[in-house]
């Protein structure tokens, strides 16, 4: 009787052991922060890279937990709407710091990685965001990376495409008069001018909603291109619709963030739109676009945009790449050095490089291969890829 | 000079569309002393009810446009019935219902139609056009729509009973209330009238620009500048001010540059309030 007691508390024992050690597997945690503009005129794009990041976490969750050490821990995304401002994503890196979380894939947009850039760099937290600023990384924040290649590196091989392809003599750069529209515009206007293009830049006041003196103001000037650059998705479907309206009939360009869909929408279809080209920030093989869609789905039934989700997957698996290697996810400084040592490379967007020395003086970009897309005379010819590295 | 007349034509245009938003806006302000945060949602509802009755339910524009008008109107009666009139004396309060029911709309709209601009076309398409100088035929029915609007709310405040009654309730309430008019009627009566003013507009309007959930934002701001330009409370004032805006609009933005446009403009607003205060036509009214 008394061998039997021993043997019972024994087992319980053991019993006991083991629910506790299952617990604390439960409660082991990698947390990464996605900071994105998730309401508003570009909400869009904060809600794809959103879904990007979860699209990586799940990956991981689903094969049993990201590895750490000898533990494999659940990845939890927080998600934080920094509202396309520089103090909305100054308060997200404060906000995500209380929650300790380090590493923050995002911002999306210019001002948001003005605004995050400081104040990431003193709570120590990793970012990657995919701004066209100027200044988008550099050495005076080491951890803050760039998810996709910035106007600097991409702008020459993709103006020259399509100076041959519709023969752009003159072109006005349309875009709003902040840092999210002057740092890709000017960029962009240099790049048309070394090209031999006669070039002007035409800003507006972000929040505008009726275009017409600026169409009128761009017709006077007779531009045989007009390029949308970096306007917000709505605005650039506005003025497109209205330049239409006024009876251009030229080219129209996108060197900025997707908008393919709203503009063609805009213009009453693609025959009416007749010659178009854009930059996709990455180039994804249309299995692949099928695949993201599809896994977005799955997931969520929030409306994103593949080429956006696909961008911010791939920083999220290399984010949590980093993680894992670094055995943290609360130690931003020992997570950036891991970073640095991985391979730019992902299942969806191809093989990359690190690149960013030239436009940035520091080699912390994922310089994977850009698309650029064509509609000509009213046909969709699709998007071809365009190499960064080297440029 | 064909450039001067564009943008000439292109100001009268504007104007049309900020004397239909700012009517509205000025009317809530002038009957109820209250300054209405929704008003951009409700030209955004607008916008949405019309693209839904016409890409949902297959009918004609001009009854969506309909639709849209009936939605907000009953809309506003209901949200002053139900939540202002309670609060009616406290600026702040109603300031933050009316905010807070602006971003209501606007979440609901996201959930319900998404985040990414809808296609919505107006029907009347082509424009006239000589040289260089265009105007849209859409333009023209915004502006004849415009033209009867600022009729119509002239007529309702100072040819009509209704309208008779409204003004006795904002000068004096207590006075006319004594006197049977009933505020509890009247007064969603007049919110409805302004809300459905701004669905009108946002049905007619959206079409030609681009219709997105976070298009109310600035609508609200341009409302705003106009009736404090126009004098608040004055529908007069809102009418001329709205032009006033239009024109200035467009002829700094076609010579100055979209940037030193809007600049020029809030300029214009400084000056103005500085000179007097009130407004172009607004009352100053003393304590007895």
């Amino acid at each position: 009787m008394a061998r039997l007691c021993r043997a019972a508390i024994i087992a319980s024992v053991l019993a006991l052991t083991q629910i506790c050690s299952d617990a604390n597997a439960q409660e082991c945690e990698a947390k990464v922060g996605v900071v994105g503009p998730m309401s508003g005129g570009a909400a869009l794009w904060g809600l794809s890279a959103r879904n990007g990041v979860e699209i990586a976490a799940a990956e991981f969750n689903q094969a049993g937990g990201l590895p750490m050490g000898e533990k494999r821990c659940k990845v939890v995304v927080v998600s934080y709407d920094s509202k396309y401002s520089a103090e909305g994503a100054a308060a997200a890196a404060n906000n995500l710091a209380s929650q300790g979380v380090n590493v923050i894939v995002g911002p999306v947009g210019s001002p948001e990685a003005t605004g995050i850039k400081p104040v990431a760099e003193r709570n120590k937290q990793v970012t990657i965001n995919s701004s066209f600023a100027k200044d988008a990384i550099g050495p005076q924040w080491p951890l803050a990376f760039h998810a996709v290649a910035g106007p600097s590196a991409w702008a020459k091989p993709v103006v020259k495409m399509a100076k041959e392809k519709f023969d752009i003599k003159s072109i006005v750069v349309v875009a709003p008069n902040d840092q999210g529209g002057t740092d890709t515009a000017t960029v962009a206007v240099d790049t048309y001018r070394g090209m031999g293009i006669d070039a002007k830049e035409e800003y507006y006041q972000r929040g505008t909603t009726n275009f017409a003196p600026i169409v009128a103001r761009i017709m006077r000037s007779d531009p045989t291109a007009i390029d949308v650059c970096t306007a917000p998705p709505g605005d650039a479907a506005t003025l497109v619709k209205q330049l239409l309206e006024a009876g251009f009939k030229g080219t129209f360009g996108r060197l900025g963030g997707v908008a393919t869909d709203e503009i063609v929408r805009a213009a009453g279809g693609i025959e009416t739109l007749g010659n178009f080209y854009w930059l996709e920030s990455v180039n994804v093989e249309p299995a692949h676009l099928e695949a993201i869609v599809a896994v977005q789905k799955s997931l969520t039934q929030t409306p994103a945009n593949p080429a956006v989700v696909a961008i911010f997957a791939a920083s999220g698996r290399l984010a949590l790449k980093a993680i894992s290697s670094a055995g943290t996810s609360s130690d931003g400084v020992k997570v950036a050095q891991e970073l640095r040592n991985l391979s730019i490379v992902d299942p969806w967007l191809g093989k990359g490089d690190w690149t960013g020395m030239p436009s940035f003086g520091i080699r912390q970009e994922f310089g994977f291969p850009v698309g650029m897309g064509l509609i000509v005379k009213g046909k969709n010819l699709g998007v071809s890829p365009v190499s960064v590295v080297g440029q | 000079m064909e450039t001067a007349i564009s943008a000439g034509i292109i100001g009268i245009g504007l104007g049309a569309q900020y004397a239909l938003l700012s009517l509205g806006f000025t009317l809530i302000y002038g009957i109820l002393g209250v300054i209405n945060f929704s008003h951009g949602g409700f030209y955004m509802l607008g916008g949405y009810v019309a693209f839904a009755v016409v890409s949902k339910l297959g009918l004609p524009y001009p009854v969506a446009v309909i639709a849209a008008t009936l939605v907000c109107a009953g809309l506003g009666a209901l949200f002053e019935l139900l939540v202002l009139e309670r609060h009616i004396d406290d600026h702040l309060a109603t300031m933050m219902l009316t905010m807070g029911l602006y971003l209501v709309m606007g979440t609901v709209l996201v959930l319900a139609f998404g985040t990414e601009p809808v296609e919505f076309h107006s029907p009347v398409s082509g424009s006239w056009r000589s040289g260089r100088i265009y105007v849209p035929y859409a333009n023209l029915v915004v502006l004849c729509a415009c033209l009867a609007a600022i009729a119509g709310v002239y007529a309702l405040l100072y040819k009509s009973n209704l309208g008779r009654a409204l003004r006795a309730l904002a000068d004096d309430r207590p006075v006319a209330t004594a006197l049977g008019l009933p505020p509890k009627i009247l007064f969603p009566a007049a919110f409805g009238v302004a809300t459905g003013l701004a669905g009108f507009t946002g049905a007619l309007v959206t079409p030609i620009l681009s219709l997105h959930p976070h298009i109310g934002d600035s609508i609200l701001t341009i409302s705003f500048m106009i009736v404090i330009l126009g004098g608040l409370g004055s529908v007069v004032g809102a009418a001329v001010a709205a032009f006033v805006v239009g024109l200035v609009e467009a002829y700094s933005s076609i010579y100055l540059g979209g940037s030193i446009g809007a600049l020029t403009l809030f300029l214009l607003v400084l000056i103005t309030l500085v000179v007097r205060p009130t407004g172009l036509f607004g009352r100053q009214v003393r304590a007895a």
